[in-house]
């Protein structure tokens, strides 16, 4: 086979590994993600907020800064476990907008074409398929998440006067395991719903309605019957709760209203199997009809 | 060892038992695969390539297990499906590299052999431009090029002609008898087009129902029936046919002075002649045909057991190999 002489010619080069397989779908995901002009541009945006709170930690670190804008020190704040938990609701909310435009993407397109046959024929098993796009959207996500939040503890630990690091190092693992549990949360979500729908646009609506939809209803629960068990649907609230006990954050709830750590990491982990059935349901190369 | 061996395969889906029992081996350079619609043409490939269990049996592919080795089956096979499947915001040559890299090619290596393939379905001129707006034709030539780029061993083709004008059929039917000839790759056909698989094809196997209904070498069938002649005639046709005999040839007489016979090689066309002329017959019409892949399968949609018989009834009914 060549171009010029228009002939076949059997390929007797080297094969790479099986396991690599799943990074090529990896690549060509991100290369699709990163093609669009909104992601870069949501991407510009979601470093607005990283950029204000390295400013901010600046200015807590540097007394002629603070003197310039306050005259007296209590004015200004403290780097600690609060101020962590507000990068990570900033950060964690752009990561949600991210994923509902990134996630169809990755699975509708190949939806819409009636790719799957063609791509599965391939020596990729079902599960490859998922997890080289859940590489594609952890990894994009990670850019808004994980990888800001620790950039802001190395730099406060960077510029603080005082041996800062080393006594917060607590806030570093709330950071990563917050952050990690909220962007593989999400990936999955997103990639579950995007293949349920082939429109991108019905998919990125779903993918907010499934955040908020049951939150609202959560609230509804909680207020008719008088319990703080609906909660347990607000997925804005629970990881609020689980952020804030893993940064060692002051809680937002009192004793009553606040829920277990069990009972947020165990419908955290339905969620995640839900979204993993979906996903088995969903990608496959051949639908089988009963009847 | 044949390219693909079946053994009491069995395939329900969705509560249908959908393959009852195939089996066969296969072992031709090009295998048509040919049936009637819901004959379970498309579900054997689907097997094949690992995407369905077997509820019984084996299907092999090389020597491999079709569902157990299903990984190192899809690294030796390129696959074209039946319908529209690709990535359609994708270049041509994008999309050719994908999927060679998936099938394991490093990417500067996916990279020579995606612009080989697509010159070589013919698609070199438009492999910039997505694949969406390609036509239907181009759409079909693109499949065959993502299976061809990374040098299967084996090439499956569910339906390669459909959809195409005549020219463009023209056109795959070429590019698949050159794969052929090359002799590098094995070829399944899939295809309701008896001409396509009698064009390409050198073995078929005809499904009906699920089940086996032929497994024949075509070439060999041919060349067996290559003396097989139709008369029809006018006179004392039963003293005519009577001499025939007496020559050696098979002779089979219908009304109307019509008559069938498969000569042998030692008889020639001039001899029949002479024999009418000693007999005062007239031959108005004389019709030299082989056996065509249309009267296989016929004679085999004709000749297979009903649907009804019960599996085990077929699989003691059914050779391997189906003498036509």
């Amino acid at each position: 086979m060549s171009v010029y002489k228009h002939s076949y010619r059997a390929y007797g080069g080297k094969v790479t590994p099986l396991w690599t397989r799943v990074l090529v779908l990896a690549r060509y995901g991100l290369a699709e993600v990163w093609s669009s002009k909104i992601t870069i541009s949501l991407f510009t945006l979601s470093v607005i907020p990283f950029v204000v709170f390295l400013f901010m930690i600046y200015i807590a670190n540097n007394p002629l800064a603070q003197a310039l804008i306050s005259k007296s020190r209590a004015d200004v704040f403290e780097i600690g476990p609060f101020f962590f938990m507000k990068v990570l609701e900033s950060q964690c909310w752009i990561a949600l907008v991210l994923t509902a435009w990134i996630a169809p993407r990755l699975i509708s397109f190949d939806l819409a074409d009636n790719s799957l046959p063609i791509l599965l024929s391939h020596p990729i098993s079902r599960f490859g398929y998922v997890f080289g796009k859940f590489i594609a959207l952890f990894a994009s996500l990670s850019t808004v998440t994980w990888i800001p939040g620790l950039l802001l503890f190395v730099y406060q630990g960077y510029t603080s006067p005082t041996p800062w690091a080393g006594r917060n190092f607590s806030i570093a693992v709330g950071i990563v395991v917050g952050t990690v549990i909220w962007t593989a949360l999400l990936s999955l979500l997103g990639l579950a719903l995007s293949s349920w729908v082939k429109w991108r646009v019905v998919a990125t609506g779903l993918i907010f309605a499934a955040v908020f939809v049951p939150a609202g209803v959560g609230g509804l629960i909680s207020a008719i019957m008088r319990t703080k068990w609906g909660l347990l649907l607000n997925l804005p609230v629970m990881m609020t709760e689980l952020w804030q006990r893993l940064l060692g954050a002051p809680e937002m709830f009192d004793g009553n209203l606040s829920l277990p750590t069990f009972a947020i990491v165990a419908m955290l982990a339905t969620a995640c199997l839900l979204f993993v059935v979906m996903l088995n349901a969903r990608i496959r190369a051949r639908e089988v009809v009963r009847g | 060892m044949g390219v693909i061996d079946l053994d009491g395969l069995t395939v329900r889906l969705g509560g249908r038992t959908v393959l009852d029992g195939l089996t066969g081996e296969l072992q031709g350079q090009a295998i048509g695969l040919l049936g009637p619609n819901g004959a379970g043409k498309s579900t054997l490939i689907n097997t094949l390539l690992g995407f369905h269990e077997p509820s019984q049996g084996t299907a092999r592919v090389f020597g491999l297990d079709a569902h157990r080795d299903r990984a190192e089956i899809r690294q030796r096979i390129g696959y074209m499906p039946e319908n529209d499947s690709f990535i359609g915001n994708m270049s041509g040559v994008r999309f050719v590299r994908y999927m060679a890299e998936l099938s394991g090619l490093p990417p500067a290596e996916a990279l020579e052999r995606a612009h080989e393939s697509l010159f070589y379905v013919g698609l070199g001129e438009v492999r910039y431009r997505k694949v969406e707006s390609y036509s239907l034709g181009m759409k079909q030539l693109i499949k065959l090029a993502q299976a061809l780029a990374h040098g299967p061993r084996l090439l499956i083709l569910d339906e390669p002609t459909n959809g195409l004008d005549p020219m463009a059929r023209l056109r795959m039917i070429k590019v698949i008898k050159e794969i052929r000839q090359e002799g590098s790759i094995r070829l399944l056909i899939s295809s309701h087009l008896l001409r396509d698989i009698d064009e390409t094809c050198d073995e078929v196997l005809i499904l009906k129902n699920g089940r086996i209904a032929a497994l024949s070498n075509i070439e060999q069938e041919r060349r067996s029936n290559r003396n097989f002649l139709e008369l029809e005639t006018a006179g004392a046709t039963g003293e005519f046919s009577a001499r025939i005999r007496d020559l050696g040839c098979e002779c089979a007489s219908f009304d109307g002075g019509r008559l069938k016979l498969v000569m042998p090689d030692n008889i020639a066309v001039r001899d029949l002649y002479v024999i009418a002329a000693e007999q005062g017959v007239q031959i108005r019409r004389m019709n030299l045909r082989r056996d065509s892949l249309e009267d296989i399968f016929l004679r085999a949609m004709v000749d297979s057991p009903s649907a009804t018989a019960t599996p085990n009834q077929n699989q003691e009914a059914r050779p391997t190999h189906v003498s036509l």
